[in-house]
């Protein structure tokens, strides 16, 4: 499906242009009171159906990531980079750092050592001392 | 309906002005062969009128149906064009015919305008004898048109042989219960003759008919 | 809300064959819905008969609430644009041109765009004065498209109308279609058998085969609904077990399997970690599984969210 611009058949398209803009909020690109793109602009972008777009844009509505301002278009709102960061760490802190403990404890590693093993392997790596 | 008028004359060269380059055309080889050599030549504009009938449906058809036309305005539009067209070719004719008489044959005895019989008479005559004869050839076009499309080949050979059949019914009655066959001319000892103004009565009658079966056979016609 | 175009029990028969069947079908306004299909599955027929241009052999069509057939109300707010439409054409006359075409189309058409049409024909390479007799394949599908989109009828349809066009002009065609929808939202339907190139363009496919109806639903629900997961056996097998599975295909220590359901964030690490590679089954893929046959098309219903 070429021309689509990045996105894919991998699930519904409302649902990854939804991702991809709540990408943008989370990263920094979409400032807060900055505008969103319209529904027609990101069709056209993505060359998708409007309407798709449209369900996308309402995703984000509904979940209060942006909102509404009469006449003019849909705005990010307030406080949502940081909701969408927040989230981002419980879904890191779920998918990531639960197992890990878990693993940690089977293999008889405690959490003191884990900090250990992790601040071992960072300054390897040439990261950021924590 | 109206929007298939325009339809038609989207090209109106074509429309108008053909029939008339055709005459103009037999009428220039009728001078170069140095005088009259077809005799009431001017017939052939009824040809071209059936011609164009025929195209009308045949060609233009399926495009105006795309368009949006229904199969009942297609019909009545166009054949309200093509009667409108004989009326106002008619009227021509009969001028060109008045011009004819009054220069004696273009100066040359032609008499290309003045066919014998059938247009030769008094001025409204010729009109109406045009305008009915030139209706009635375009309209009998159009049928053409629609059973081709509607049934293909085989249908229009079909077409053609129940006319035939009906002609020879009609003219075998008519010779049988008048005792001799229907002639144009007087002629010593045959009854019966059928002036130019009756022809046209009874032109005008099938053009009726042909009417109402184009009508009739355009309804399901798909393209 | 009436909608735009509905089909109940629509059959048409001919002599030798079944080409519609019981055919029940509703399309919403102003939504662009892909009819897809295999060839002969009764696309064109059912096209055709909703732009009046074939009668229904039994059941009924309504477009805007009324049969469609010699109706002058519906045909001025519909346009079908056909591969193989006919024009006035002919040998040796004065030429029909392709602004013969467009002129009468301006007269038939109430929302028709000049600026439109001619901007079209500038995308497309197609000169306005060039007899359409004289016309290649592709430039007929364009002067068609241009119509179709410039007369800006409530209700266009559109069947398989890029004969003879390349990859580009396609393209330009899709692009010009999205733009003009985003600005005079207007009822689409679109049958082509190119459907990825297309599937962005749907809010809502309906498929046929062999004349009936075998899925109608929204084109995001199907996304994403089966992935081929490939790579070492033991891996695919772990990977797979518990799940619905359409097909296996097998090569020595590899293997390919079909998965149904969607694939989950955690799904796609999980896949990576074992090395496996996972590949959504594209909308053209699950078209033709719905056209194999009842089967087909119940594994995809069973799923559906629509």
């Amino acid at each position: 499906m070429s021309g689509m611009a990045g996105l894919d058949e991998g699930g519904p398209l409302f649902a990854q242009v939804a991702d991809r803009l709540a990408g943008e909020i989370a990263d920094g690109g979409l400032a807060e009171g900055e505008r969103v793109p319209s529904t027609n602009e990101l069709a056209a972008f993505y060359r998708i159906n409007p309407a798709t777009a449209a369900k996308g844009i309402n995703v984000l509505a509904d979940d209060g990531l942006i909102e509404k301002r009469r006449g003019i278009g849909m705005f990010v709102t307030e406080g949502a980079r940081a909701r969408l960061l927040a989230r981002r760490r419980a879904e890191f802190t779920e998918r990531y750092v639960e197992p890990l403990l878990t693993e940690a404890t089977r293999l008889g590693i405690d959490p003191g050592e884990l900090i250990a093993l992790i601040k071992d392997t960072s300054s390897e790596r040439g990261g950021v001392p924590v | 309906m109206i929007k298939v008028a325009r339809y038609h004359l989207v090209m109106p060269g074509m429309f108008l002005g053909l029939p008339w380059a055709i005459l103009a055309g037999v009428f220039a080889v009728n001078v170069a062969r140095g005088g009259d050599h077809f005799r009431g030549g001017a017939v052939v504009i009824f040809g071209m009128f059936f011609v164009t009938g025929v195209q009308r449906v045949g060609r233009w058809l399926p495009f105006g149906l795309a368009l949006g036309a229904t199969r009942r305005s297609y019909y009545a539009g166009t054949a309200l064009l093509g009667v409108s067209m004989s009326l106002v070719s008619g009227l021509v004719i009969t001028g060109l015919q008045a011009i004819e008489r009054a220069t004696g044959g273009w100066g040359l005895s032609i008499t290309f305008f003045r066919v014998p019989y059938l247009l030769n008479g008094p001025w409204y005559a010729t009109w109406l004898t045009s305008f009915v004869g030139l209706s009635a050839l375009f309209v009998y076009g159009m049928w053409y048109g629609i059973v081709n499309r509607r049934w293909g080949t085989l249908g229009l050979l079909a077409f053609v042989a129940v006319q035939a059949l009906v002609v020879l019914a009609v003219t075998f009655a008519y010779t049988r219960s008048s005792g001799g066959p229907l002639l144009l001319r007087p002629a010593p000892g045959h009854p019966a003759t059928l002036s130019a103004l009756d022809l046209t009565g009874v032109i005008a009658a099938l053009t009726v008919v042909c009417l109402a079966g184009g009508q009739a056979t355009i309804r399901r016609v798909t393209v | 809300m009436t909608p735009a175009i509905s089909a109940t029990g629509l059959s048409r028969k001919y002599y030798d064959q079944v080409a519609l069947d019981d055919v029940h079908l509703t399309i919403g306004a102003r939504t662009i819905t892909g009819l897809l299909g295999r060839n002969g599955a009764g696309k064109t027929t059912l096209l055709r008969i909703l732009a009046g241009q074939e009668f229904p052999s039994s059941g009924s069509v309504r477009v805007f609430g009324s049969a469609p057939a010699e109706n002058q109300n519906v045909l001025r707010r519909l346009v079908l644009v056909r591969e193989d439409q006919a024009y006035p054409d002919f040998q040796g006359y004065p030429n029909f041109k392709v602004s013969h075409a467009l002129r009468a189309a301006s007269f038939c058409y109430p929302n028709w765009d000049a600026h439109l049409a001619s901007s079209l024909l500038t995308d497309f390479g197609l000169r306005s004065n060039k007899a359409i007799k004289s016309l290649s394949r592709g430039q007929r599908s364009a002067l068609g498209i241009t119509i179709g989109l410039a007369a800006r009828a409530e209700v266009t349809l559109f069947d398989e109308p890029y004969a003879g066009l390349d990859a580009v002009a396609r393209q330009i065609f899709y692009d010009r279609l999205l733009a003009d929808y985003a600005d005079f939202p207007r009822t689409v339907l679109l049958s082509t058998h190119l459907i990825d190139e297309a599937a962005a363009l749907f809010e809502n496919v309906v498929v046929i085969d062999q004349g009936r109806v075998v899925l109608d639903t929204a084109a995001d629900g199907l996304r994403g609904m089966a992935t081929t997961v490939s790579g070492p056996v033991l891996a695919v097998n772990s990977f797979t077990e518990g799940r619905p599975v359409w097909e296996r295909r097998g090569l020595g220590s590899q293997a390919s399997v079909v998965m149904v359901g969607q694939v989950s964030g955690e799904d796609r690490e999980r896949a990576r970690s074992l090395g496996l590679d996972l590949t959504p089954l594209s909308l053209q893929q699950l078209v033709v599984r719905a056209s194999a046959g009842p089967a087909g098309a119940g594994s995809l219903t069973g799923r559906t969210s629509a």
